[in-house]
């Protein structure tokens, strides 16, 4: 709602209420000091006066009092007459102070009112009574006076003063009672004053709070809103009505998304001018690249033209030397086809010899194969001897162990021999050197035997190298016999090449013949040739110059094309 | 190879013709039979030696000292066999064919000892045999007679024939 309000609605508002509080401040202020005030005034001008009054009021009442004292006492007729003015002055200023007391007294006064109505009818009633005194010293008789004065008019006199006195005591103690009061009124007003002052303060403090705040943040949110450019903040305190800020949010808002739209529109238009640009180029390029290529096509297929015919009038005359070198080629080749039939024929006599020696090879080749064929039969019996011989070596080796036993056994029975010998005393010393000597023989047997035996270790591994040996020829024989068979076969397909060959020679020789006679017909073709070269020649000059300017012309395209850049 | 077997001839028929100087006094030589045992040469009186034949089907005995290796059969004739390098404490060789036992006698015991190989006899004088053999490992001196200078190990028979230890079935 506050929102929503115009900020001079806002701040006529928050001053207002201000200013009003000020103003009430200020009645509440005057009214009170109006107030004091009056009390105060009521005590300086209405008592003050009153009680001036009936002081001289009493004072004139003793005045006549003192004065009809007088008369009684002095009997002097002057002096008396004087007393008499004297008593009528003070009752005339009695009455006029009466009457202007009377006119001070307000009429809800009712006590003041009371006293007074007394205090007149008192005063009557002396003033009746001092009259008759007067009236009887003036007579003489002055007893009666003085008893009169004494019992009669001096206690009203007295009654009179009395209320009067009541009077000023009256006045004196309302006075005090206005002075209390206006002092009360004081204190009330002072604690008023401070408590509506901080209220006021207060709500000062808070309303310029609110109202700095309403104003601020609404500015702070349209700044935010104008350097941010978005439009997704959160507006919608705003959206509707809500014053000048409102307003200024709204059109900020409006105006940022006219130019994003603008902006948009803009960016759109210059992606179109762009594309179109590009396409344009792109078509302008792609024109010149094709009128470039075409262009270079031109100059190249040009200067291609002009090599070609170039070369092809050069060619034409190295033609026409050449046809010149063939016709005399030509000739040579007639001599040497001659030559050549010549050699065919003796070629075809020497094929003829080299069959006939292939066929005696053939021959040969399989006499050896029947050769081989025996080495194999008797390499296999070689083998099975050597077999043989390593298992009777092996039954060699039983002997000798046998052998080797019986040495050592004869050993032991020398040794035993010995022994007895010994025991038999002097009669056994010759067995002894028997026995010695059978024990030697023992032993040589023995190393005998160990010698055969390292012979027949030796007889063992070379009759195991034996049989190695004749395994291994065997198998060269079997290759050997497989090579001579297939050597033969290489030899039978050679007699059969070289009889083809001898056929092919023959052929060779006729074919020479017909060569030579052709080559004689060549011979007469070249010399035509000749001739139509030397006319080709001539016009292949021309064809040169003009293809020369078409070149030319290429370059000049060429030229002017390379001057458009892409 | 003729020359050897000559020379051979010529030295042997020296040898033979020589005069047996160490035999002129009987008294002083003793003829032994030398063995070899762990590798060392031994010998002992032949005197004591009844005969020597090679080791076959012994027989081993239970609840006998580990040196009674066993007993044989000699002709009909059971006799026990000892095994010397137990006895001596002499290192081990595996038992073969070519083992021989030397048979020894005296008129108390007879029983076979165990050797290695059987050289043969030899005649030498007494005087040879130093009696302070030089450190041998492992015989008891009890055992031996002494050693000569060709490092031969004289037993002494009679000692190991009486021999209380050996005697176990007594």
């Amino acid at each position: 709602m506050f929102k929503n309000m115009k900020i001079s609605l806002r701040l006529g508002l928050s001053f207002s209420i201000m200013i009003f509080l000020i103003l009430v401040l200020i009645g509440i202020g005057l009214n009170s000091i109006r107030k004091i005030h009056n009390n105060m005034d009521e005590i300086v001008n209405v008592g003050n006066v009153r009680t001036q009054l009936a002081n001289k009021m009493i004072s004139d009442v003793r005045e006549v009092s003192i004065a009809l004292r007088s008369i009684l006492l002095d009997k002097d007729v002057v002096y008396r007459n004087d007393q008499i003015k004297n008593i009528e002055k003070y009752r005339m200023s009695y009455d006029s102070c009466f009457r202007k007391y009377e006119e001070l007294v307000k009429k809800d006064e009712t006590t003041f009112l009371n006293l007074m109505e007394q205090s007149k009818i008192l005063r009557d009633e002396s003033r009746e009574l001092n009259n008759i005194v007067v009236t009887k010293s003036n007579e003489g008789k002055f007893d009666e006076a003085l008893n009169i004065m004494l019992t009669k008019a001096r206690p009203k006199v007295a009654n009179w003063i009395i209320t009067v006195d009541e009077l000023i005591k009256l006045e004196n103690e309302k006075s005090i009672s206005n002075f209390e009061k206006s002092n009360q009124l004081y204190s009330s007003v002072q604690n008023y004053m401070i408590i509506l002052g901080c209220i006021a303060f207060l709500i000062a403090v808070v309303i310029s709070f609110i109202l700095s705040s309403s104003i601020t943040r609404p500015l702070k949110i349209a700044t935010d809103l104008v350097l941010s450019r978005d439009l997704n903040m959160d507006l919608s305190a705003y959206q509707h009505g809500g014053g000048e800020l409102g307003s200024m949010i709204q059109a900020f808002s409006r105006d940022i998304s006219e130019k994003k739209k603008l902006e948009k529109e803009l960016i759109d238009y210059r992606d179109q001018l762009e594309e179109t640009v590009k396409e344009r180029t792109s078509e302008l390029s792609n024109l010149i690249i094709e009128v470039r290529e075409t262009v270079n096509v031109l100059a190249a297929s040009s200067s291609q033209i002009l090599a070609a015919t170039t070369q092809v009038a050069t060619g034409t005359a190295e033609t026409a030397a050449a046809i010149n070198e063939t016709s005399t080629t030509v000739e040579e080749v007639q001599q040497a086809s001659k030559q050549s039939s010549q050699k065919a024929q003796n070629v075809a006599d020497s094929a003829q010899k080299v069959a006939q020696v292939f066929q005696n090879g053939q021959k040969a080749v399989e006499e050896t194969s029947n050769g081989m064929a025996k080495i194999k039969e008797q390499m296999d019996s070689i083998a099975q001897t050597v077999v043989k011989l390593s298992e009777q070596s092996q039954s060699i080796g039983g002997i000798i162990a046998s052998v080797s036993d019986i040495a050592d056994q004869s050993n032991l029975l020398a040794v035993n021999a010995a022994i007895e010998a010994a025991k038999a005393g002097e009669q056994g010393k010759g067995f002894a050197v028997v026995a010695q000597e059978i024990k030697n023989l023992a032993s040589q047997s023995k190393q005998a035997t160990l010698k055969v035996r390292n012979i027949l270790n030796d007889v063992q591994k070379a009759t195991g190298a034996a049989v190695m040996a004749t395994e291994q020829g065997s198998k060269a024989v079997e290759s050997g016999l497989k090579q001579s068979l297939v050597a033969g076969e290489a030899i039978r397909i050679l007699a059969e090449s070289s009889n083809e060959a001898v056929q092919a020679s023959t052929q060779i020789v006729a074919s020479s013949q017909q060569q030579v006679v052709g080559m004689d017909q060549i011979g007469i073709a070249m010399q035509n040739i000749s001739q139509a070269g030397t006319e080709t020649a001539v016009s292949m000059a021309q064809a040169e110059r003009s293809a020369r300017s078409l070149y030319e012309l290429g370059q000049k395209l060429k030229d002017l094309i390379g001057n458009f850049k892409e | 190879m003729k020359k050897e077997i000559s020379d051979l001839l010529r030295t042997r028929a020296i040898a033979m013709a020589e005069e047996p100087v160490q035999n002129n006094d009987a008294s002083m030589t003793v003829q032994l039979i030398t063995f070899i045992l762990a590798g060392e040469n031994y010998g002992i009186e032949s005197d004591y030696v009844l005969e020597v034949f090679p080791l076959k089907d012994f027989t081993p005995l239970p609840g006998v000292p580990t040196y009674i290796l066993g007993v044989v059969n000699v002709r009909g004739q059971i006799l026990p066999v000892v095994d010397l390098k137990k006895f001596f404490n002499l290192p081990e060789k595996g038992i073969g064919e070519l083992n021989k036992v030397i048979i020894l006698q005296n008129d108390q015991m007879e029983f076979g000892i165990l050797t290695d190989i059987v050289e043969g006899t030899q005649t030498i004088d007494i005087r040879e045999i130093k009696n302070k053999p030089p450190t041998i490992s492992g015989i008891g001196e009890m055992y031996l007679k002494g050693v000569t200078k060709e490092n031969l190990i004289v037993l002494n028979a009679g000692k190991l024939l009486s021999d209380k230890s050996i005697i176990v079935n007594h």
